[in-house]
């Protein structure tokens, strides 16, 4: 097994996703299956100095600087789960991050 | 026929298709196709799509139904913008029909991944009809609508397509704006579009497609300009793909495939043979950039600022992950988590970097073809036609397989498209032809030429 | 005594846009809360960045300024972690291609004189948006206008040596990016923001100690406290046996002291790469060259000319040259036919004050060089044209007209001057006397007093010869 459960519960908080205990063997087994079948890549030997391939255009457009907003046919208060005040509104950062 | 008659019809084909429980519209309603046909009625001269009703995959946003992307997250959300593919229809005189059903977040290739249910197989329900743009295709065949819009990551249309028998176009990479597409992996998403003949398919493309200021990733190229089918194929080169044949290639695809070559060269086009080498690691590479992008791509559905969230009693955290834990279904939840892997710290070199060199390797093939004389690649589109629900569901490697050979295109941004091309046990079989970058039109002139000359509803064995 | 502190400074500065970075929202600051927000800063599904050419013109020209490499091709990189403000989950910005590398300032080190400072990258990135911890009980509030806003961000090699410095290095890169019209740089609006990596070693060490990161710091002066309590925290960690561990800390201003800011739990895998919706920026030498072109004159060039062109001193000339208005206005002063020493000492005496209360001068260089021009032709006294300036500030009035309406004009009249002479020879008949037995140094004291009998109305060359023939003459 290259993907251990540890690894699992290791990406699935930086992606901020809750993982049930009781689904981890099998979350385990598919990333590993998932993560064995794409490591076919190796086969390929030394990419070293092959350039990434960049999709689209050769350079990006650019944007004159005017204000000139899209308009939402929607606001943020009728989109947003919690709004007050003006603000969007979450639970508080936790302990972790700013005391 | 007023273009209220036609909105009205079309709201019968709908409530019909509900009633055969094809699960293949997320949300369409009578007054939306009335206001839809109004609109129509009020432009000042009749558009290229006058009248004609467009289904759109619902990973395409707009601001009069609900665009969920197949997911819970997204629950009852109505995008407060429209995409630019939805401008464009509409002011080519289309009317949005309605959101078709998807594998959620275009995740998927049988559209089972949907949180609303999985869509059936027109012609047998037990099948899938592909994916992810199972219900756009869905719909085309069935005749609720002539067009539909789908989205490409790594074949979505074109996959759909060939299961349910009907056109599928996926143009160059940067031909279509991106722009209320809800992102999937962005440096693959390509809208494509469905017709039931090649012409409608392609009449679709040149409506949507130029570039867009709202998406840099759109290439400064006029629209599609159609050009018309020869009668002939005299003058273009045909390469065939060895990797695309095969050995263990279904028996029915491998006869309709050979039908149609053979169907070409009476046509006159020279039949060459080619070597697309690195095409075999194509649905790996897939593996690693479509979902490492996705990781980040589905990074904002939080729960934060839109969409479902889930309530609870802890920090900010818990929130993200709960939201994110039981708003995402189980397929969307591995990706992202693959997608994290391959670009956390200790895997990014031998994963994420391993893939974009790879992906290089499949675009050399590509161009070097193209570069030898071939005018087009034909190929299978899939290796087998339509499999039953459930199949390949509890393995998603055999499930990511189904899209063998149209992940490569997706990878090279190049163009291709499907078109039936016969039956096997009566299930349609679909062959791919795959151009250079920007050569739709020639693409799509070959093809209707093949079509006119194939019985695409005949057995081929 | 025997350790070395080693200091480098991360700047971000707010590019001075009329719109954001990746869509056409207003960059106003202190508006109502989500009132300049668009689907692509508010991360909407669907929305797509589009780069803001201003936004990449001003950050070549801050390169340019620090003496940067401008790289023809660089990579718009997303760097993902999850927090509040941040809409889309992931920010834009540049990663192992950065807009411009390998520059170079030279600062005034208070203790090592003018060093060379390295200056190792300038990217172009998103802001983030602003999240309120005590605006509604256990809950954060999140205010977007600022997500999206132009950021170049400068990292400053790990040159700088003590907190001072590490001061000096900002106040002179400050400067830059002001003269340079790159960034507004006001650490209260939020347009600079800094922070600070330091550790230390022995001294003769070769090898870098273990650093912490100090963020969250408000003022160039906090900077250098900030960095004087971590340096003392280190040493003594490091002096009783202890190790430093690597982390990031938060400067408290009340209290003067850091403490750790975040768990490491997670919080440093960015997972950097490419953003697939912006191809690579591009920029070609020719438009790389018409913005150098555009670039003004420089501190440090500047001040070169300043001593050079108006034989003025180094100390007057780097004040002068401390900010582009500044130098400006004396240019200006100057130009409208002022003696450059005189325009100096007035504009680093009297116009200074006023300039450091309004934020601008208050009188038109055209207008001070005529005042100039009044004492340098003894129209005014020195004392009475401070009273002239005075006024002309708050009136706007024109020098001679002030100085009129406010009886300064100097008195040449000899019959005038007599008069006032004779006053006081009348009112000290013993300085009188003891003059006349030669002790003429009092000659100055009596020239005083005639000034002071005058309200400062006489000229004082016309005052001695009248005063000596007075003296002399009987």
């Amino acid at each position: 097994m290259s993907v251990s459960p540890r690894d699992v519960q290791h990406v699935a908080r930086l992606a901020e996703l809750a993982v049930d205990d009781a689904d981890l063997p099998a979350l385990t087994a598919q990333m590993d299956r998932i993560v064995s079948f794409v490591a076919q890549l190796s086969e390929l030997g030394d990419l070293d100095g092959v350039a990434s391939y960049l999709a689209g255009p050769e350079r990006t457009p650019l944007r004159e600087d005017v204000v000139r907003p899209a308009e939402l046919a929607r606001t943020p208060a009728a989109i947003a789960p919690e709004f007050v005040d003006g603000f969007f509104v979450v639970p508080k950062i936790g302990a972790m991050e700013e005391s | 026929m007023s273009v209220r008659a036609a909105a009205l019809e079309t709201g019968g084909r709908l409530a019909e298709a509900d009633r055969k429980g094809l699960n293949a519209v997320l949300a369409w309603s009578p007054e939306a196709l009335d206001r839809e046909a109004a609109r129509v009625d009020a432009l000042p001269a009749k558009g290229l799509l006058h009248g004609i009703p467009v289904a759109l995959k619902d990973n395409i946003v707009t601001t009069e139904q609900p665009s969920t992307c197949g997911s819970r997250i997204l629950e009852g959300y109505v995008s407060p913008f429209n995409a630019t593919v939805v401008d464009r229809l509409r002011a080519a005189g289309a009317m949005v029909a309605c959101k078709s059903n998807l594998d959620e977040f275009a995740m998927g290739s049988s559209t089972e991944h949907s949180a609303y249910g999985r869509v059936r197989h027109p012609m047998d329900p037990e099948r899938v009809p592909g994916g992810s743009s199972g219900g756009s295709a869905a719909l085309v065949a069935s005749g609720v609508v002539p067009m539909a819009l789908g989205s490409e990551t790594g074949g979505s249309v074109r996959q759909p397509a060939s299961f349910c028998g009907v056109v599928g176009v996926k143009p160059t990479y940067g031909r279509v704006s991106r722009y209320g597409l809800v992102a999937f992996g962005s440096s693959l998403d390509c809208i494509s579009t469905f017709g039931r003949t090649v012409a409608e398919a392609e009449r679709l493309l040149a409506v949507i497609s130029g570039p867009d200021p709202r998406d840099a990733t759109t290439v400064e190229r006029p629209p599609l300009e159609p050009v018309p089918a020869p009668a002939s194929l005299a003058g273009v080169t045909i390469g065939l793909p060895r990797e695309y044949f095969p050995d263990d290639l279904d028996p029915g695809v491998r006869a309709a495939c050979r039908r149609a070559i053979d169907r070409m060269k009476e046509l006159g086009a020279a039949i060459v043979e080619v070597a697309l080498p690195h095409s075999r690691y194509a649905v790996p590479t897939y593996y690693i950039i479509a979902p490492a992008e996705a990781a980040a791509n589905l990074a904002r559905f939080d729960g934060a600022r839109y969409g479902a969230r889930k309530s609870v009693d802890g920090d900010v955290r818990a929130l993200y992950r709960a939201t994110r834990g039981q708003g995402f279904g189980a397929e969307v939840r591995r990706r992202i988590l693959v997608g994290t892997y391959v670009l956390s710290a200790g895997y990014h070199d031998a994963y994420y970097n391993r893939a974009q060199a790879a992906r290089m390797r499949i675009v050399e093939d590509f161009t070097g073809a193209f570069a030898s004389g071939v005018d087009l690649l034909f190929t299978p589109t899939c290796p087998t036609p339509a499999f039953k629900a459930g199949e390949k569901t509890s393995d998603p490697v055999a499930m990511y397989l189904a899209d063998i050979f149209v992940c490569p295109a997706s990878l090279a941004g190049v163009p291709a498209m499907s078109l039936p091309i016969g039956r096997s046990e009566g299930l349609p079989v679909g062959g791919q032809l795959i151009a250079p970058y920007f050569q739709e039109a020639r693409m799509l002139s070959v093809a209707g030429t093949l079509e006119r000359h194939l019985d695409a509803a005949a057995e081929v064995r | 005594m025997d350790w070395e502190t080693v200091i480098g400074l991360e700047v971000h500065v707010q590019l001075a846009t009329r719109s954001k970075m990746f869509c056409a929202c207003d960059t106003t600051f202190g508006d109502a809360p989500n009132s300049h927000v668009c689907p692509v800063c508010l991360g909407l599904p669907g929305a797509l960045p589009v780069p803001n050419a201003e936004a990449i013109r001003l950050a070549v020209r801050g390169a340019l300024a620090l003496g940067c490499t401008i790289q023809e091709r660089s990579i718009f990189a997303r760097k993902n972690y999850f927090y509040p403000d941040l809409p889309k989950g992931y920010q834009i910005s540049q990663f192992d291609r950065p807009l411009a590398t390998g520059g170079r300032i030279t600062i005034e080190s208070p203790e090592r004189g003018l060093l060379d400072v390295t200056i190792e990258r300038l990217h172009v990135e998103e802001d983030a948006g602003k999240s309120l911890h005590d605006r509604i009980p256990g809950k954060t509030a999140v205010d977007l206008n600022r997500a999206g806003v132009p950021l170049a961000e400068i990292v400053g090699g790990p040159d700088l040596r003590s907190p001072a410095e590490a001061r000096a290095y900002l106040i002179t890169l400050r400067q830059l990016l002001v003269y340079a019209g790159v960034s507004e740089c006001s650490m209260e609006k939020g347009s600079l923001r800094v922070d600070a990596n330091i550790s230390i070693r022995r001294l003769g060490q070769g090898t870098l100690g273990t650093k912490t990161e100090i963020k969250n710091l408000n003022s160039f002066a906090n900077v250098e406290r900030a960095l004087e309590a971590e340096r003392g925290r280190q040493q003594e960690l490091l002096e009783r046996g202890a190790t430093v561990e690597q982390v990031t800390l938060l400067f408290n201003a009340a209290t003067g002291q850091v403490r750790p800011m975040r768990s490491k739990e997670g919080s440093h895998d960015y997972r950097y790469f490419p953003d697939p919706d912006l191809p690579p920026l591009v920029l070609t030498p020719e438009w790389i060259e018409a913005v150098r072109r555009e670039l003004p004159e420089l501190p440090a060039a500047k001040r070169a000319r300043l001593v050079a062109a108006y034989g003025l001193s180094a100390y007057d000339a780097s004040v002068l040259t401390s900010e582009r208005v500044i130098a400006d206005y004396f240019e200006r002063v100057v130009e409208a036919g002022a003696d450059p020493k005189s325009a100096a000492n007035w504009i680093l005496g009297e116009a200074m004050t006023g300039y450091n209360e309004l934020g601008r001068f208050a009188v038109p260089p055209a207008r001070l060089a005529a005042l100039i021009g009044l004492v340098r032709n003894a129209v005014v006294s020195h004392q009475a044209a401070k009273k002239v300036y005075v006024d002309m500030a708050s009136t706007g009035g024109e020098a001679r007209a002030v100085a009129e309406r406010l009886g300064l004009l100097q008195v040449r009249d000899e019959g005038a001057l007599a008069r006032w002479v004779d006053e006081v020879v009348a009112a000290h008949p013993r300085e009188v006397e003891r003059y006349r037995a030669g002790e003429t140094k009092l000659l100055g004291f009596l020239t005083g007093q005639v000034m002071k009998a005058s309200q400062g109305k006489a000229d004082p060359k016309g005052v001695q010869p009248v005063l000596l023939r007075r003296l002399e003459g009987k």
